[in-house]
């Protein structure tokens, strides 16, 4: 018989990737780098009036960034959570002026109507084959519209301080930590969970690494992907939340704009392949943190604002790279053997 | 072999070989092309057709031998030295813009221009030429590819191959897409081309419209040139001979006849567009093999099967039940599992590990209430179907993109077994993967079937499918012809597929 023998190659790989990953423990030690060298330059850097506030702005990104991962991760995205964010952060607003609701009603309010909003994303990607970032193109413009009419071109003011518990102050604090931050961090890690464990998770890893294959095994692609869009937009609604509560009491038409891409940024700084497949909820938390970081650290250096987008940009482009790097033994095996026909 | 002709030959090849690696394509080819002939080129897939013509027309280099275009002897290291010697080639599907106009798609790269600008009119004045040498109207040369038929598309491609003062036209399997008006179409073309002194090299499976089109034809088998012949000496199934050659058909090891009531019954089954009236029944046990040309229809019938294209007439059986799988979930419930065809494109979740790609799709199974993934089961299945098929891997926590194609292959069979299918569809299940991996696979599906699982193995590989197969339906034309049982030759069964009347 002319069975060919194999060497077989070293033992390496595991059946998940592991609990915390290289590019995740490189994040860490980044942060804490930067932190260390701000607290050297700026002996206010590491004191609680400068982390809280640091970490009140962190909570939306990464709330957010949690339903981005899931997307992500299946081989999709969603540029439309900026203007998501605008339509649930106005009706929000205008719930708690005009009609003086309570703080759960308007964030169950907020949370269904984002839900709603990534629904209509979900089920325009899941059943109309066209791909994501144009249909959440379409639908942000849409939502923006949609946003800007509920304004009616003015400012919503005189915010009651209902949604104090997660604002920057005292009452919106636990242990010195603020609500909203502890809040994305239990969400996280459900996510967390979900992406390693559940059923619906390996479904996401296994759509966006292969979708036909996916489908052929008898996974339902259409439902799963429905799902993370859905997802994403109940999660931009309580972003929206947040949003409006570490802001002043008067709410204006920017809210949302360009948040999109710093929760891309955050996602994809995080290790999430942009082509899908491969990511981490860890990861994306900790994009999330550095991206504030260092805006932070360069508004307390009193340096020029538009310097922390550069750095963003160039944490963006080391990732990507770094992701290429990591497909790179597998599109440099011999083309015959990649797709033998 | 050589032909006698008067003029000299447009194309003689003398002793070519090539090789990739340590595998042979071809071997001390011989070939010889009168002008104004049509010269076929036939032979089994990987006898090395493909290789010599990409030779003739330098898309590779050969290794060793010589070439000589009108007795002038040429070497053609490179695919500008072919077309500078008047190669044109003429790829199965055609490769055209469908946005752009005729005119604009048959001058693409080599635009005619007056100064820095297209010379439109010489253009059009061309293109009218060549439109009609190939049969099309002239008023068609500005009207937009896509609006065309595929026929009139692939005139197109030819007519964008003669562009360049074509000598030698190679057209490569250029019936499997088409009709058969279509079919009569191209030949009206080709006759016309060859009149006008061009050298045809017509590659083709479909044996039986050598017998219309060609003047003589060359055999191919195992890399090397069997033969050159007149194309009226021989019979459709004295060509299929030529092709198998002295293989024995006697390595197949006959199986019990499988008894019992059958477990998927296809009855009058329908794909409008692909195939109809297809109808066989596979028993419990039982091996049945389905082979088929390229464009016969036979790999549509297995989509339908498992849910990918609902069928549109006919039926399904599963013990005896009328069912209709409309999703690959849904064949799943029904115990239908399906091999895909295309392993990376269709099976494979590359930098997943093996465990992964095994447990996808089986997660009900594997979790505790259908929620989340149970480790330590999925390990333990993972590791079990590893050692039953032999997949060479030091742990099941390997990524499949690590394993060669045997056993890549081996992995996404292990997933079609984790829920014991009632029914297993295999399509082209050895594609692509070395001699030994073959020959386990086909022991892992005959272990399969002793166990009682209803094999239905669709393949193009017609030593497989004798090989493996209890029983052999035949694919042509989109419908099941012929049946063959255990004892079935290679010839014949070559000759019922590319179209011999007759033939059982």
């Amino acid at each position: 018989m002319t069975v060919v023998e194999e060497r077989p190659p070293p033992a390496r790989g595991r059946v998940l990737a592991p609990a915390v990953s290289g590019q995740e423990l490189v994040l860490v030690g980044v942060i804490a780098v930067l932190w260390v060298l701000l607290a050297f330059t700026t002996p206010a850097f590491l004191t609680a009036g400068s982390i809280q506030p640091l970490l009140v702005e962190v909570a939306p990104v990464a709330v957010m960034g949690v339903g981005m991962t899931l997307v992500i991760i299946s081989a999709g995205i969603d540029v439309s959570v900026g203007a998501t964010m605008m339509v649930c952060g106005v009706i929000t607003a205008k719930l708690l002026v005009d009609a003086d609701v309570p703080l759960l009603l308007a964030l169950v309010v907020a949370v269904a109507v984002g839900a709603v909003l990534g629904t209509l994303n979900g089920v325009l990607i899941a059943y109309g084959r066209v791909h994501a970032i144009i249909i959440t193109f379409g639908t942000a413009n849409l939502f923006l519209f949609l946003g800007l009419q509920i304004f009616g071109s003015q400012t919503v003011n005189g915010i009651p301080g209902t949604l104090a518990f997660f604002g920057r102050g005292a009452e919106g604090r636990f242990l010195g930590i603020p609500h909203s931050f502890l809040l994305t961090v239990a969400i996280a890690a459900v996510a967390w969970w979900y992406l390693r464990h559940s059923v619906g998770g390996r479904h996401l890893y296994a759509i966006g690494g292969n979708a036909v294959a996916a489908r052929l095994a008898g996974v339902r692609v259409q439902r799963r992907v429905l799902l993370a869009y859905v997802i994403t937009g109940a999660l931009v609604g309580l972003a929206a939340v947040f949003t409006v509560a570490k802001g002043t009491s008067t709410l204006d038409q920017s809210i949302g704009t360009g948040r999109e891409l710093a929760v891309i940024a955050a996602t994809v700084i995080g290790g999430t392949s942009i082509v899908g497949g491969r990511g981490s909820v860890l990861g994306t938390v900790l994009g999330a943190l550095l991206v504030q970081t260092v805006s932070s650290g360069v508004t307390q250096l009193n340096w020029p604002s538009q310097l922390s987008d550069l750095f963003v940009g160039i944490f963006v482009i080391v990732a990507v790279g770094a992701d290429l790097i990591r497909q790179r033994p597998f599109n440099r095996r011999p083309l015959n053997r990649r797709r033998a026909r | 072999m050589a032909v006698t002709t008067s003029a000299p030959p447009r194309l003689v090849m003398r002793g070519i070989s090539k090789r990739y690696g340590a595998v042979r394509a071809i071997a001390q080819a011989e070939l010889t092309v009168a002008p104004g002939t049509v010269h076929a080129i036939v032979g089994e897939n990987g006898a090395g057709k493909s290789t010599l013509i990409k030779i003739v027309s330098g898309a590779v280099a050969a290794d060793t031998g010589s070439v000589e275009f009108d007795g002038r002897p040429v070497e053609i290291r490179d695919t500008a030295e072919a077309m500078a010697l008047g190669v044109a080639t003429v790829y199965q599907e055609p490769q055209l813009f469908a946005e752009l106009s005729v005119a604009e798609n048959i001058f693409l790269g080599r635009e005619l221009t007056s100064g820095p600008r297209i010379d439109w009119a010489a253009q059009h004045t061309k293109v009218v030429e060549l439109l009609e040498l190939i049969g099309l109207p002239a008023a068609v040369a500005t009207r937009p590819v896509g609006e065309l038929s595929i026929a009139a598309r692939q005139q197109v491609s030819i007519a964008k191959a003669l562009a360049g003062d074509a000598t030698v036209l190679i057209l490569d399997e250029p019936s499997a897409i088409l009709t058969d008006t279509e079919i009569d179409v191209l030949f009206g073309v080709v006759r016309r081309l060859t009149a006008a002194g061009v050298a045809v090299l017509y590659i083709s499976h479909r044996l039986d419209e050598l017998f219309r089109i060609a003047d003589e034809v060359t055999v191919m088998r195992d890399g090397a040139t069997i033969g050159t012949y007149p194309i009226g000496d021989l019979s459709v199934r004295q060509i299929a001979e030529l092709m198998v050659g002295g293989i024995l058909d006697d390595e197949h090891h006959v199986r019990e006849p499988a008894t019992g009531p059958p477990v998927l019954e296809l009855a009058g089954l329908a794909l409008d567009g692909a195939f109809r009236d297809v109808d066989l029944a596979v028993r419990a046990g039982e091996i049945v093999g389905l082979y088929g040309l390229v464009g016969s229809g036979v790999a549509e019938i297995a989509s339908t099967v498992y849910g990918i294209r609902p069928a549109t007439g006919g039926e399904i059986r599963i013990d005896g039940e009328a069912v209709r799988p409309t999703s690959p979930r849904h064949a799943k419930r029904l115990g239908i599992a399906l091999l895909p065809a295309d392993r990376t494109e269709q099976g494979m979740f590359g930098f997943q590990s093996i465990a992964f790609n095994i447990s996808v799709g089986n997660l009900d199974l594997l979790s505790r209430f259908t929620a989340w993934v149970d480790r330590q089961k999925e390990r333990t299945v993972a590791r079990d179907l590893v050692a039953r098929l032999a997949v060479r891997t030091p742990s099941e926590r390997q990524p499949v993109n690590a394993l060669s194609g045997g056993n890549a292959q081996k992995v996404v069979l292990a997933r079609q077994l984790v829920d014991r299918p009632r029914v297993l569809v295999l399509v082209e299940p050895t594609q692509g993967v070395d001699v030994g991996a073959k020959e386990e696979i086909h022991k892992i599906v005959t272990g399969l079937a002793d166990e009682g699982t209803a094999v239905l193995v669709v393949t193009s590989d017609l030593a497989e499918a004798l090989r493996i197969s209890d029983r052999l339906h035949v694919v042509r034309g989109g419908t099941t012809t012929v049946e063959f049982g255990p004892g079935a030759s290679q010839v014949d069964v070559l000759a019922a597929a590319a179209g011999a009347e007759g033939a059982a």
